[in-house]
């Protein structure tokens, strides 16, 4: 078991409301699975996602990464923990402005205080593995949309994650990109990376192994 | 990992010219300011710090009680050096010197250069050590001199040995250099270019022999194990054992004070220059606090812009501490080069700078000092203007920025307004403090003499002046260069002999009160318009009057409600004096103060200045070549040296100026630095509210409307600061202005007025940017979301 949610409730305030984003939700994953959280927007797709990879807390409920209960740690352990196993791709790419692509991707084994020689051999291999070795001294404004997401792919994946989670990964791009980042995603799924996404389109999720239905912040489906 | 965060810097600095441009020049002004004024206040700490012997060596001020006041004089009797070194033990050595001018001939070649006689304790007490000579055999012949190496390279050039030459003085005597000293710096209280023995000056001047006469400067030197206040009390008790007199006393000024805390009332010392020294290092501070305020402002302004990165960041992994460092080290750099730039505007400031402040400063980065303290400012500010950044920007929350939720800036803002206030209330405070410093200059430029300045040249009388100024005086009106002329045994401008204990029919005596006396020609009144109210001059005649008196005003008042005119005054029992005429009040010292009365004797015997009162009209190289041709003609031996009355008045607010000038470049210096970064936060602001202009302009808003929407804010802090500032600035002058006896009023429209021109700076910066804003095509902006 990779991790295990267990009736997690997250209520933000809103004025003087009380706002329900997620209400109630049991999920456990495998590794090796690749879901797909499918959804209207304000289904709570995004903040099931932030809150898996601890960028974000639960207000109710049991949360479990790897045998260990998230929901009672301190953010510098979590911090620890999802540095170690999470990699996460967004929607805008998020890539820093002022890096290179090279540089970009390097950014997360400089936060683990992975070795200069050790750092230069993964970036060149994940360069060359997604075919953008000639682009590793472009900035980002250089780049395609389909280039930017595939730079953030690198960055999520540099580290070795054993769960990547994608926040709408696609959807800034045209469908052709999008076609060959989702099959990108499966060919990491086979090679037995973890991938939660969340995604609107239908044809994306079914490259998924697993596809979640949430509605106002409860699992209607699986 | 540091490499990295300097790359990302140095990236983001190029690739936000604007801002960084204001950030790191704003900071360089800053850095720049302080180090002048820093530089400043090096050099006035270090006066003295030439003369070795800083705990053992004092002058001896005399204290003396007039009209119940005691008053701390900077001269002493001739005796009075012996008798402490003789009677009071811890004294080890002491000297009775005597300042004056002399010019020294070699051949063609004349300087004029002032020294001192004094004895050769002097070379001891100011530890001063010889090139050529020795200071033993210095002063075994009586025509010796010794002199400064500047003045033998001047005579004989360099590197020719002085030693031993005859040198020819006032074109009268002769010196024998007996000794060549290292030189000595500009910094000193007391200068000197050369010394020679006291006894050579002394010659034929009985009056250096009595307790009646003070003219001298006295400096002993103690014993290392002499406990201070145990020689102090001695000190002070010796003039009553020596005179008897019980209103006068003697007492030691440590070197130490010499220069920055030398002004004295009721006989104390109660600061003097420190409080410049302290003042302008605290407006020092303060612009660079002014210039990391704007840092921090735009910093915190631009966070919208970072948010995104500082959210990657933590979601790649980044914990807070490692997202501070990275902005600490972005402001690290910006300082670094902020001191860089500073450098080089040092380089071409400093000599402006100089001419202000009349002074020598050098860069001299090569000091340690100098250049370690640069460091740390450096360090300070990049700290300092860096941490309120970076503790705000690495609090951002990934997921909310991330998703473009906009980051709560409700405390930065209002922290950023606090800052603008504190900012342009103290730039509020400087225009109002230039405006207050000028006006108190020129109120008392502006006051009533009581005589002409104006037109008026003071000639040092020389040689044969005294005994030609007859066909002196023809030759200066015939030549119409000059409408009269008349000596004066001290200057116009300054205090001179003064006594006390004068006596009058009636039976009235002065006690207490200080009377100045001048010894002048009979046509010194119409030379420089001082007016007659009662009486007459004295006529050109000058033996029939040798024995009569002019008073001033305050004077006839002392002596009676009545006409003084006639009075007998008698100096002592054999000197008394008819008074023939009444002038008004005259202006002399202190210039803010009141003036003591004045009796004027007529005695151009003992003429030291001659005063020329000039045509006016004629331009001045022909005045002075005119003049010096007729000086040359009667006077042969000796070079014309003048002095302008009116500049000489104008060099007395020397130090008045000097606030007033640095006020006024601090004042433009602050309201610069704050306009960078008013300019910066109001283009950051159009830069946020730009769909909202767009869609205010595409609903029908005119640009005057959006215009006055962006500057409103804006205009809001600026008037705050004026309220903030007025009693700030109030209080301050108030206390400065209370140093002055004559001072001026503080008008409330001058509040008003400051308020306005900051109000007009404030509007011009912000407006630019809002203009700017508010013409953007709406299509533009809101096609961007």
């Amino acid at each position: 078991m990779l991790l295990e949610l267990n009736n997690i409730s997250k209520t933000v305030k809103s004025g003087s409301k009380k706002v329900t984003l997620l209400d109630g939700i049991n999920l456990n994953v495998e590794e090796g699975e690749f879901i797909s959280l499918m959804g209207p927007s304000g289904s709570g797709k995004s903040t099931l996602l932030n809150g898996i990879g601890m960028l974000d807390t639960f207000t109710e409920g049991h949360y479990t990464f790897l045998d260990e209960p998230v929901h009672t740690m301190k953010e510098k352990q979590q911090s620890k923990l999802y540095k170690e196993y999470i990699g996460f791709v967004f929607q805008a790419y998020h890539l820093i402005d002022e890096l290179t692509v090279y540089e970009n991707i390097e950014t997360p084994l400089l936060y683990k205080n992975v070795k200069s020689s050790e750092r230069k051999a993964l970036v060149a291999d994940i360069l060359d593995r997604f075919n953008i070795v000639g682009k590793k001294d472009l900035f980002p404004s250089q780049l395609s949309g389909g280039q930017q997401q595939l730079v953030g792919i690198a960055r999520a994946l540099i580290t070795k994650p054993k769960l990547i989670l994608a926040d709408e990964p696609t959807g800034n791009l045209n469908s052709k990109q999008g076609i060959e980042i989702m099959e990108l995603f499966g060919e990491l799924n086979k090679e037995g990376v973890t991938i939660i996404q969340a995604t609107h389109s239908e044809s994306n999720a079914a490259f998924g192994s697993r596809i979640i239905n949430l509605l106002d912040g409860k699992i209607v489906s699986e | 990992m540091i490499k990295n965060y300097i790359k990302i810097a140095f990236r983001s600095l190029l690739k936000n010219k604007g801002y960084s441009f204001l950030n790191i020049f704003g900071l360089a002004i800053g850095i720049t300011c302080a180090s002048l004024i820093f530089l400043w206040v090096e050099d006035e700490l270090s006066f003295n710090q030439v003369f070795e012997k800083q705990d053992e060596v004092y002058y001896v001020p005399t204290n003396q009680k007039y009209e119940g006041e005691w008053r701390t004089f900077y001269s002493t009797p001739g005796p009075l050096a012996k008798v402490l070194k003789d009677e009071v033990p811890g004294i080890v050595r002491a000297s009775t010197t005597k300042s004056e001018n002399l010019m020294f001939a070699v051949g063609d070649n004349t300087i004029s250069k002032r020294g001192m006689y004094s004895n050769s304790d002097i070379f001891e007490i100011f530890s001063l050590s010889f090139i050529e000579g020795n200071a033993k055999e210095a002063f075994k012949n009586p025509e010796a001199i010794v002199i400064t190496k500047e003045i033998a390279e001047q005579l004989y050039g360099k590197n020719t040995t002085a030693l031993g030459k005859v040198v020819k003085v006032n074109n009268e005597t002769s010196y024998l250099i007996s000794g060549v000293i290292e030189n000595i710096p500009d910094n000193v209280s007391f200068p000197f270019k050369w010394i020679a023995p006291f006894e050579r000056f002394a010659a034929n001047r009985e009056w250096t022999n009595e307790y009646g006469s003070n003219f001298a400067d006295t400096f002993v030197e103690l014993a290392p194990e002499a406990n201070f206040e145990t020689v102090d009390a001695l000190v002070r008790k010796k003039y009553l054992e020596e005179t008897g007199d019980d209103e006068t006393f003697a007492w030691l000024h440590t070197i130490k004070n010499w220069h920055l805390k030398s002004k004295f009332e009721g006989g104390k010392v109660v600061g003097g220059r420190i409080t410049y020294v302290r003042l302008f290092t605290v407006i020092a501070l303060i612009i660079l606090l002014i210039a990391c305020i704007n840092f921090m402002n735009l910093a915190t302004a631009r966070s919208e812009k970072r948010a995104n990165e500082v959210g990657v960041r933590k979601a790649m992994g980044s914990g807070r501490k490692r997202l501070m460092f990275q902005f600490i080290a972005e402001a690290l750099l910006m300082a670094t080069l902020a001191a860089i730039v500073s450098i080089v505007l040092l380089f071409v400031l400093l000599p402006q700078f100089n001419l202000i402040i009349d002074k020598t400063l050098v860069l001299g980065l090569s000091n340690p000092l100098h250049f370690s303290i640069l460091i740390i400012i450096t360090l300070v500010c990049g700290l300092f203007a860096g941490l309120y950044p970076a503790f705000y920007l690495s609090s951002f929350k990934p997921v909310e920025v991330l998703k473009g939720i906009k980051a709560t800036t409700g405390s930065a803002t209002f922290i950023r307004k606090g800052l603008v206030v504190g900012q342009f209330t103290i730039s509020i405070v400087f225009i109002i403090g230039t405006i207050l410093v000028y006006q108190q200059i020129q109120h008392v430029k502006n006051r009533d003499l009581g005589y002409n300045k104006e037109h008026l040249i003071q000639v040092d009388v020389t040689g044969d002046m005294v005994k030609n100024f007859d066909v002196i005086q023809q030759d200066l009106i015939n030549s119409g260069v000059a409408e009269s002329a008349a000596f004066n045994n001290s200057q116009l401008l300054s205090g001179g002999n003064n006594g006390s204990g004068l006596q009058w029919k009636g039976g009235t005596n002065t006690e207490d009160v200080l009377i100045s006396f001048r010894y002048v020609s009979p046509s010194f009144l119409k030379t420089t318009n001082i007016e007659l109210i009662e009486g007459r001059d004295f006529s050109a005649n000058s033996a029939i009057d040798s024995t009569h008196t002019i008073i001033t005003q305050s004077m006839a008042k002392l002596m009676g409600d009545d006409s003084a005119i006639g009075k007998i005054i008698r100096r002592d029992a054999e000197d008394s004096y008819q008074v023939i005429g009444v002038v008004k009040d005259f202006l002399y010292g202190n210039m803010y103060g009141t003036s003591d009365p004045v009796l004027f004797f007529n005695a151009p015997e003992h003429a030291r200045y001659l005063y020329i009162k000039t045509v006016a009209g004629i331009e001045t190289s022909t005045l002075l070549s005119k003049i010096e041709g007729i000086m040359k003609k009667n006077n042969p031996a000796f070079p014309f040296e003048y002095t302008f009355v009116d500049e000489a008045f104008n060099n007395k607010f020397k130090s008045e100026q000097l606030v007033g000038k640095l006020s006024q470049i601090f004042a433009i210096l602050a309201i610069l630095i704050s306009c960078l970064g008013l300019f910066g936060l109001a283009a950051y602001t159009a830069e946020q509210r730009r769909k909202e202009i767009g869609v205010r302009k595409v609903l029908g808003a005119s640009v005057p409307t959006i215009v006055k929407l962006l500057s409103k804010d804006f205009l809001k802090l600026v008037l705050i600061s004026i309220l903030v500032a007025a009693p700030i600035a109030w209080w301050l002058i108030s206390s400065w202005l209370d140093n002055y006896a004559y001072r001026i009023d503080i008008n409330w429209w001058i509040f008003v007025a400051a308020g306005i021109i900051a109000i007009i700076i404030a509007l011009v910066t912000v407006s630019f940017q809002a203009i700017k804003a508010a013409i953007t095509n709406p299509v533009d902006s809101l096609k961007t979301e």
